[in-house]
């Protein structure tokens, strides 16, 4: 269901192109704003208002994020929608960026079908939108980079490099146990650093050890630089093979794996800013980032929307104040406050490091320190509130106490005289099944229930998820740097365990797909697709890929066959599914690592079968017939002698000899033929 | 007329991009472009705009005006080079209209007093009004081009042999002045750095390449070198209605050390950035830009638990000021007031 104007204008652009073939002006930069960012965190304030439009200093955060396209250089883009998507297009309609004097387009995509960034990809690809290199983005991107160097560097390295690099990652320094570091997007990066090219990309989860596959440091590349002084902006350039053949995901877990034989590249900015609110306390810390003018020239007095209600003065002290601002007697704003239009406070009240919306009350003698208090917030006298987000028209009673990181969504009701304790969330909304339903009750007495509708959840175990830092991160936050143990030979049972478990579900799911895939005859092509995004979200690395396809369709045809296991037959069931399924290997070998895996997978096989044994050769001569495996490897597989007994007797099969002693023959032929 | 509705989204295409470049601001623009930009931007405004009689075009040209100074109001050069063109068209107008010259500038008391208030409504259309207009503003163009040079050229009546000269950061027309006086005489100059942007370095290079004796120094040290030195030239960004300067962060300290020492302190500055505005806090002059020079994002822990603020401007009160030197002569900062109601009209302070 997308936006037919996009859709034609990019058939239209298609068009023009078509019949000006000799004349290239560079197109115009493209970039894709995801506005929806398919996870859950800001569950419950995101159940109101689609994330992207939460205010960060008063301005929607998609606001921030087309200001840095548009400042960067971005002639079009392509906002995609899902959740609340009406309310994101009008918001947009109503401002700058749809005017007509704006250097930068905005054009809706809107699906509900979208689920992850991978749908998104693939639409941008399938609507054909982007025509060259693009930028992309989530709506929640806070920046006032300049990628233009990031840019050309990107289109340097694909002209050099016959577009091999699909992508270039934008990094910022930032050194660990810097505030605007995000526990959950803590990473660590090996890279080689002549190329900048990113050769490993993990997540740290809070572990003090990590593993890195020897081959990074086996291979011929000089200098591998490990580094952990890193923030994903979570702004990349991309090719626009990124969407067509490989959609590399930087989905809602964010983990981004190498993609299949092509290369990801970093930028490092040093000097600009960039953030990526994925959770409260980022929101929190980016916030009072822009308070404290980091992100200049994006800040509050600026007014860089051009909305009439968003002029602020700037004094000392980082103290913005917009219009009709009425202060009492006796109240400080001490530093890093910025106060909305419209807005009273009464008297001898006490705010810091805080944000006030448009037309909020604010009563006497309330203290305010680090809370971000949006549109419409009534305060009654004697409330306290520390490190805390109140929505809309939330209405705090009389001595209400908040604790750091509490939540109050749209419209509720607190108070009085009632104290909150740390990480608690309360929301009109009832969580849903799938969060955690320890609902451990505020207890009801002393809380004002005047609208029946109102219901009040104090759910702290979702509270800290949200919020809290968790306490075994903080410990390992000083440690974290100097335990980098690199190819450390001790298993990991933390990280291991798990992946197993992994490989066996995406096993599953890869036979599910082909199954499915045979059954109403999908396209290889598509099959890739699936199997590709699923390969990211089991976050299964390409040789244990490699095996895995090659054992599924291995065993395919047992699963039709039933018990009847006999080589003939079995043979002849595979036979045209291997015929079908050529591209799909193909796609995925390229490598003659890769060769090598998919035989070992194929030699696994057999040993756990020994009744097809027979079959291998016929199997093997396929696989080289439809020129997935080549003689070279295979010959070099046979050759390998570090096996146990059962694949010495698996090469002794005389079929198999016979297969190689061809292939030899056929080689020297071949050589023979090249030396006369 | 679709020629002239496509010309409108041009023009209004164009102020909306130069409105953004002033609001960006990253890369310190020159005062000097960015009075030739607003100048041939309001060129472009009475050129293709729609009006019909003066009135009508000034308060065009004070909306436009009003918003582009909105954007970024410490580069007050905008603002003055608005009321610059709303001065022009009040002449122009007053010519067409029969008005002598002599009656436009400021009137006598008695005048004042008989004329009854009697305020001009700028009402009659006048044909030839646009043509004069463009014709005022082009000559205007013209002597932005040469204000750095007349400056210059008073170079060697301050500057004498052997003199040590300090200087802080970097300025154009400062630098013009120094490399004009080095054609003919031998003298010193000590750079004070102007930390965290250290643009003094800049300043100390190009003056070297001229065979200039150059030193940089830290500004800490600005108080205890001043004691050797015998006149100190600086440029600023603004020069306000009282005489006092909006200059770049550093030179409050310079001054006040110069004063200490009886050193005479002489502003380098060309008329266009004569502003006819009174400092205060609410007009918000100053400019607090990311604290990523005064302390790197990439510290850490610390960041959270620290304010960290990096102003770009220092306010330097008139009464630490010997003599500015503009495109037009020198003048003392008690002048100032006269030399202002010469270029604006007072009507035209408050856009």
């Amino acid at each position: 269901m997308a936006a037919r104007g996009s859709a034609k204008r990019g058939a239209g652009a298609g068009g023009a192109r078509g019949s000006e073939p000799q004349e290239e002006p560079p197109p115009p930069l493209q970039a894709v704003l995801v506005a929806d960012s398919f996870n859950r965190r800001f569950f419950p304030i995101s159940k109101d208002r689609p994330r992207a439009l939460l205010p960060m200093a008063n301005v929607a955060m998609i606001d921030y994020t087309l200001e840095f396209l548009t400042a960067t250089g971005v002639e079009e883009t392509f906002v995609f929608c899902c959740w609340k998507s009406a309310e994101i297009k009008e918001h947009l309609q109503r401002s700058k960026w749809c005017r007509h004097t704006s250097p930068n387009t905005v054009r809706f995509v809107t699906s509900d079908l979208y689920r992850s960034l991978g749908d998104v990809l693939r639409d941008v690809d399938a609507k054909s939108l982007v025509r060259s290199d693009f930028i992309l983005v989530t709506g929640d991107v806070v920046s006032n980079l300049n990628v233009s160097r990031a840019l050309e560097e990107h289109k340097l390295r694909r002209k050099m490099e016959k577009n091999v690099s699909v992508m270039t990652m934008i990094f910022k320094e930032s050194s660990p146990g810097h505030h605007a570091r995000c526990k959950e997007d803590d990473i660590v990066i090996a890279m080689d650093s002549a190329t900048n090219r990113v050769l490993h990309y993990q997540r740290t989860q809070g572990l003090k050890r990590f593993r890195f596959p020897m081959s990074l440091f086996q291979n011929s590349i000089e200098n591998v630089e490990v580094r952990h002084d890193l923030l994903d902006c979570h702004i990349s350039i991309c090719s626009p093979q990124v969407s067509s053949a490989h959609q590399r995901i930087l989905n809602s877990i964010g983990v981004a794996s190498l993609i299949l034989g092509n290369q990801i590249h970093m930028h490092v900015t040093t000097e600009e800013y960039g953030a990526h609110i994925c959770n409260l306390l980022m929101y929190e810390a980016v916030c009072s980032d822009i308070i404290r003018r980091w992100v200049y020239p994006l800040t509050p007095e600026m007014n860089f929307t051009d909305d009439k209600n968003q002029s602020y003065t700037h004094s000392k002290h980082n103290i913005y104040r917009g219009v009709d601002v009425s202060l009492g007697h006796g109240s400080m704003l001490k530093e890093n406050v910025l106060i909305g239009q419209g807005t009273v406070i009464g008297s001898n009240c006490s705010i810091m490091n805080s944000v006030i919306g448009q037309n909020c009350r604010i009563g006497n003698e309330v203290m305010l320190d680090g809370a971000f208090l949006w549109d419409g917030v009534h305060i009654a006298d004697n409330v306290q509130i520390q490190h805390s987000v109140i929505c809309d028209e939330v209405e705090v009673k009389e001595k209400v106490k908040l604790k750091p990181h509490c939540v109050l969504s749209s419209q509720v009701v607190v108070g009085p005289d009632i104290t909150l304790s740390e990480g608690t969330v309360i929301s009109l909304h009832p969580p849903d099944e799938e969060e955690e339903d320890d609902d451990q009750f505020s207890d009801d007495s002393g809380v004002n229930k005047e609208e029946s509708k109102v219901k009040l959840k104090g759910t702290s175990i979702s509270g800290s998820m949200l919020l809290g830092r968790p306490a075994m991160l903080s410990e390992e936050e000083s440690e974290s740097d100097s335990d980098l143990s690199m190819g450390s030979e001790e298993p990991d049972s933390r990280a291991a365990s798990p992946q197993l478990d992994d490989i066996k579900v995406f096993q599953n799911e890869v036979l599910g797909t082909l199954q499915r895939g045979e059954e109403e005859n999908i396209s290889c092509d598509n099959l890739v697709l699936e199997i590709n995004s699923l390969k990211y979200a089991y976050n299964i690395s390409l040789s244990e890929m490699m095996q895995v396809l090659s054992k599924v369709i291995l065993e395919f045809p047992l699963q039709q066959l039933d018990a009847n296991l006999d080589s003939q037959n079995y043979f002849s069931a595979l036979l045209p599914l291997l015929k079908n399924w050529t591209p799909l290997f193909k796609n995925y070998i390229k490598r003659s690592s890769d060769h090598l895996n998919a035989l070992f997978a194929i030699e696994e096989f057999f040993l756990e079968h020994d009744s097809l044994c027979t079959s291998i050769a016929k199997v093997l001569m396929t696989f080289y017939q439809l020129e997935i495996l080549e003689e070279d490897v295979i010959l070099n597989w046979f050759s390998l002698r570090d096996t146990s007994d059962k694949g010495k007797q698996l090469r002794k099969n005389q079929r198999l000899q016979k297969f190689i002693q061809w292939l030899e023959e056929a080689e020297e032929e071949s050589s023979d033929g090249d030396q006369d | 007329m679709p020629g002239a509705a496509e010309r409108g989204s041009e023009l209004s295409e164009q102020i909306e991009a130069f409105v953004s470049r002033l609001r960006g601001g990253g890369q310190r623009p020159r005062s000097e472009d960015t009075a030739r930009q607003t100048l041939s931007l309001l060129r472009k405004i009475i050129a293709h705009g729609r009006w019909g009689w003066a009135g009508e075009l000034m308060d065009l040209i004070r909306t436009e005006g009003q918003r582009m100074t909105a954007a970024q109001p410490s580069e007050t050069t905008v603002g003055n080079m608005v009321r610059r063109v709303l001065k022009v068209i009040r002449e122009e107008y007053g010519r067409l209209h029969g008005r002598s010259e002599e009656s436009d500038q400021q009137d006598s008391l008695h005048k004042l007093l008989t004329s009854g208030g009697l305020s001009e409504d700028f009402s009659t259309p006048y044909p030839s009004l646009r043509a004069n207009v463009i014709e005022a503003i082009n000559e205007l163009l013209i002597e932005l081009e040469g204000t750095t040079d007349n400056i210059a050229m008073q170079a060697l009546e301050h500057i004498h042999s052997n003199e040590v000269i300090m200087t802080i950061g970097y300025s154009r027309t400062v630098e013009a002045f120094l490399k004009e006086a080095a054609r003919k005489r031998k003298f010193q100059v000590i750079v004070a750095e102007c930390a965290p942007f250290c643009q003094g370095h800049e300043m100390a290079v190009r003056l070297s390449k001229e065979n200039i004796e150059t030193t940089v120094m830290s500004d800490a040290a600005i108080f205890a070198v001043m004691s050797r030195v015998n006149k100190v030239i600086i440029g600023t960004k603004t020069i306000l209605a009282n005489g006092a300067l909006i200059a770049v962060s550093g030179t409050h300290t310079l001054a006040l050390a110069a004063k200490h020492h009886s050193t005479p302190l002489i502003v380098c500055a060309p008329m266009f950035k004569l502003s006819p505005q009174f400092p205060n806090e609410e007009d918000s002059f100053h400019k607090f830009v990311s604290p990523q020079e005064v302390l790197p994002f990439t510290e850490g822990e610390i960041l959270a638990k620290t304010n960290v603020h990096c102003p770009v401007f220092d306010y330097v009160p008139p009464e630490l000021i010997t003599l500015f030197i503009s495109n037009i002569g020198g003048n003392a900062p008690s002048y100032i007031y006269r030399l202002m109601s010469e270029l604006y009209h007072p009507d035209d302070y408050e856009l």
